[in-house]
């Protein structure tokens, strides 16, 4: 290697450093998150041994029984049972109180634990459950992205939808990129006028102009989030202004309602679409348009022909930024909207911080990153401008 | 060279002091509840009590019963609270999960309290419940049970619940005309469980979720909501200290105990299960009853004639009245139903 080379690859050591801590790393660490599986064989690891040596056909040996009640007796940290306590009641209801019930019994069992467990609870004698215990000994199980979808595995591994009644994932999904794709459509109406108009000012009145779309850029997301809770509450000024006017009898109900969720969204990311459209709107010369007007173009036409489409670099821009913003969006909704409005971010945040389920708040994260990134690959494909290769 | 190396101490240099400025100083004892007038009161006549009388620094923060807080600290060995105030379940589930730590009842004592005050990994602390209330001046003619808080034909405009599924599946059952002592067995079985759910359905439009203690408050001070259940506590200072005029049914409570327990694996356990002994004792609790309706688990500070006649909102006190939230329900059927309930309120 040569003195420029090394010395090149000295100059991007710090970009590479900075992609490896912040990209590759936490996105890695998510990914793993999502299948991790230890629970099982880290508080059973007698059972798991003895488990893999069970066919899985019927029901397992007294081998296998002793094995599991050796584990329950063996002095353990709580907070490993625990945690199987807790994975092994995400899969199916009930087996924190089986699992915790023989536990407590477990130092007065006696042998044969093939009877004796049975005894205690039998629930120990269908093969389910073990086959439930020996599924999720492996250290990897795709069981949270599954769950993800609103797919679960059986004990004895087939994958079929779960209860209606649980469904939940599948519509998130789709509402979270429905909310985003309007708020994509609402921030380009909006904006494109407004980026338009911003373009023709010049002097002071661009200046001052420019600042009204900035200072509220530069004002925390949260800040203006609560603001827009005031402002849209039943004796808030909005319901004021619209009584005030006769347009309503009575004020309306708008917070904690996908209309806020929309208002409020819009608003937080408008000055995502309108700083880079305008960038673009500035750099195209008037003589375009004068040139198309002169050649007998209509207004429409000279909109439609001319001007629209030079401008379709910018719209594209802003709007996948928004677009991308918008789908993991999380303390917007949650101030403004109801508990039907909200998007998956807020299912992230209840998987962290109610419910303790981490693998169910990766896969989640995950599938997201999949969807979105899937997104961004269609839409580069279809919206003119937004493609890397040959403009068509 | 010089500017060259001067430059280059610089850039190891600020990272460095910024790293030790924000290394690990000595942590108060830090005790953690659910905030409002309670902590307040508590703050004064408890937590400070216990540092005036024992010289030992304390701090207290406030969460919203978030457990993943909890399981987090215990989990990554970084345990930065102390003592925490549980409700039942959580405390009974923390418990068999490892992460509160068994009391020392040789330093608490535990004939002090409530038949109820006592567990493994829980200190009896206070009861709570919550309660429904409106504005009587917004709203002359109000719900006077929970069937009224269900009917929106009667009773128009939005209602504000706590978000989850506790207390609110319930409140379902109440409205649907199950009598209180039967809405845990009716809760118990899958076809009481669609009958909640579906009780929930009829006004589900009409519901605007709260999860902090302040919020239902807020919610129908400023008109946002027609009605509300709240924690009794708060509804009650809001009468009594802002002069609110508000209605509160007892008939519509639904309470339980709140429990002070230790995190595992706290540098402070010894001295935590100290401060829960003195905190729980009869001179601090009454000096906290004097201005706060507490329910403490304390028994001489609970049937205490004069604290009962001067506190008519301590939630024990109408227990006769209320349902008494049953913990082993919870434990049993608690994660499945916290499921249960996502899934419904998101579609």
């Amino acid at each position: 290697m040569d003195r420029n080379s090394r010395l090149g690859i000295l100059l991007i050591a710090p970009l590479l450093l900075l992609m490896l801590v912040g990209f590759v790393l936490p996105i890695g660490a998510t990914a793993f998150k999502a299948f991790a599986n230890p629970e099982v064989s880290a508080a059973l690891p007698r059972t798991t041994v003895a488990l893999d040596r069970w066919t899985g056909e019927g029901m397992p040996d007294e081998a296998v029984f002793a094995a599991f009640v050796e584990d329950l007796q063996s002095p353990q940290d709580n907070r490993t049972f625990g945690a199987l306590i807790r994975r092994m009641n995400f899969e199916q209801s009930g087996m924190r109180s089986r699992l915790s019930g023989a536990r407590r019994a477990a130092p007065d069992l006696e042998a044969p634990y093939s009877v004796s467990l049975i005894e205690l609870d039998p629930a120990w004698g269908t093969p389910d459950i073990w086959q439930l215990l020996r599924t999720h000994s492996n250290p990897y199980t795709a069981t949270y992205m599954l769950r993800s979808m609103d797919l679960r595995i059986e004990p004895a591994g087939n994958i079929v939808a779960v209860d209606p009644n649980m469904a939940v994932f599948r519509e998130l999904f789709v509402r979270t990129f429905v909310i985003s794709i309007w708020v994509t459509v609402f921030a380009v109406l909006l904006g494109y006028p407004t980026a338009w108009y911003l373009s023709t000012l010049s002097g002071r009145a661009e200046s001052f102009a420019l600042l009204c779309v900035l200072v509220p850029f530069w004002i925390s997301i949260l800040v203006r989030s609560t603001a827009w809770f005031i402002i849209l509450q039943r004796e808030g000024p909005i319901n004021a202004a619209l009584l005030f006017a006769g347009l309503i009898d009575t004020p309306q109900a708008i917070i904690f309602t996908r209309s806020a969720v929309y208002i409020a969204m819009v608003h937080v990311l408008l000055p995502f679409l309108i700083l880079p459209l305008l960038s673009v709107m500035k750099r195209i010369r008037p003589e375009y348009v004068r040139a198309a007007a002169s050649l007998g173009a209509r207004p429409w036409q000279q909109f439609l022909l001319v001007y629209l489409p030079m401008t379709m670099p910018g719209v594209a821009a802003g709007a996948l930024m928004v677009l991308m913003l918008s789908v993991g969006f999380y303390i917007t909704p949650v101030l403004v909207g109801g508990l039907q409005d909200q998007m998956v971010s807020y299912y992230i945040a209840y998987f962290t911080n109610t419910s303790i389920n981490l693998g169910m708040a990766a896969a989640l994260s995950l599938l997201l990153l999949l969807l979105t990134g899937l997104l961004v690959a269609v839409a580069s494909r279809f919206m003119p401008g937004l493609s890397t290769g040959p403009r068509g | 060279m010089s500017t060259k190396s001067y430059r280059t101490s610089v850039f190891v240099a600020v990272p460095l002091v910024a790293a030790m400025a924000t290394g690990v100083s000595a942590r108060d004892l830090t005790i953690v509840g659910f905030g409002g007038g309670y902590q307040d009161s508590a703050r004064e006549h408890l937590f400070m009590g216990y540092e005036r009388a024992t010289g030992v620094s304390v701090s207290d923060d406030v969460y919203n019963g978030e457990m993943a807080r909890i399981y987090a600290m215990v989990e990554a060995d970084d345990v930065t609270w102390d003592i925490v105030m549980v409700e039942a379940p959580e405390m009974v589930r923390g418990c068999e999960d490892g992460v509160f730590a068994p009391i020392d009842w040789s330093v608490v004592n535990a004939d002090k309290f409530i038949p109820t005050g006592v567990h493994e990994c829980g200190v009896g602390a206070t009861g709570f419940g919550v309660a429904l209330f409106y504005d009587t001046s917004r709203v002359s003619e109000g719900p006077q049970n929970m069937v009224d808080f269900w009917d929106t034909e009667r009773f128009p405009g939005r209602r504000s619940m706590r978000t989850g599924p506790k207390m609110t599946l319930e409140a379902a059952l109440l409205a649907d005309g199950v009598p209180l002592a039967e809405v845990y067995d009716v809760l118990s079985t899958p076809e009481g469980v669609d009958r909640a759910f579906a009780m929930l359905d009829e006004i589900k439009d009409d519901i605007v979720w709260w999860s902090a203690g302040a919020q239902p408050l807020q919610f129908v001070g400023s008109g946002e909501v027609e009605y509300a259940l709240a924690y009794t506590g708060r509804i009650l200072r809001a009468i009594d200290e802002e002069n609110q005029p508000y209605e509160m049914l007892w008939n519509t409570l639904i309470y339980s105990i709140d429990y002070w327990t230790v995190v595992q694996g706290s540098e402070h356990t010894e001295e935590a299960m100290r401060m829960i002994e003195w905190i729980t004792n009869a001179e601090p609790l009454l000096a906290q009853a004097a201005v706060w309706p507490i329910s403490p688990a304390n028994a001489e500070v609970n049937s205490d004639p004069a604290v009962q006649a001067a506190n008519p909102g301590m939630v024990l006190n109408h227990a006769d009245q209320g349902l008494f939230i049953d913990t082993d329900f919870w434990i049993e059927y608690g994660d499945d139903l916290e499921a249960r309930f996502a899934a419904w309120a998101a579609n």
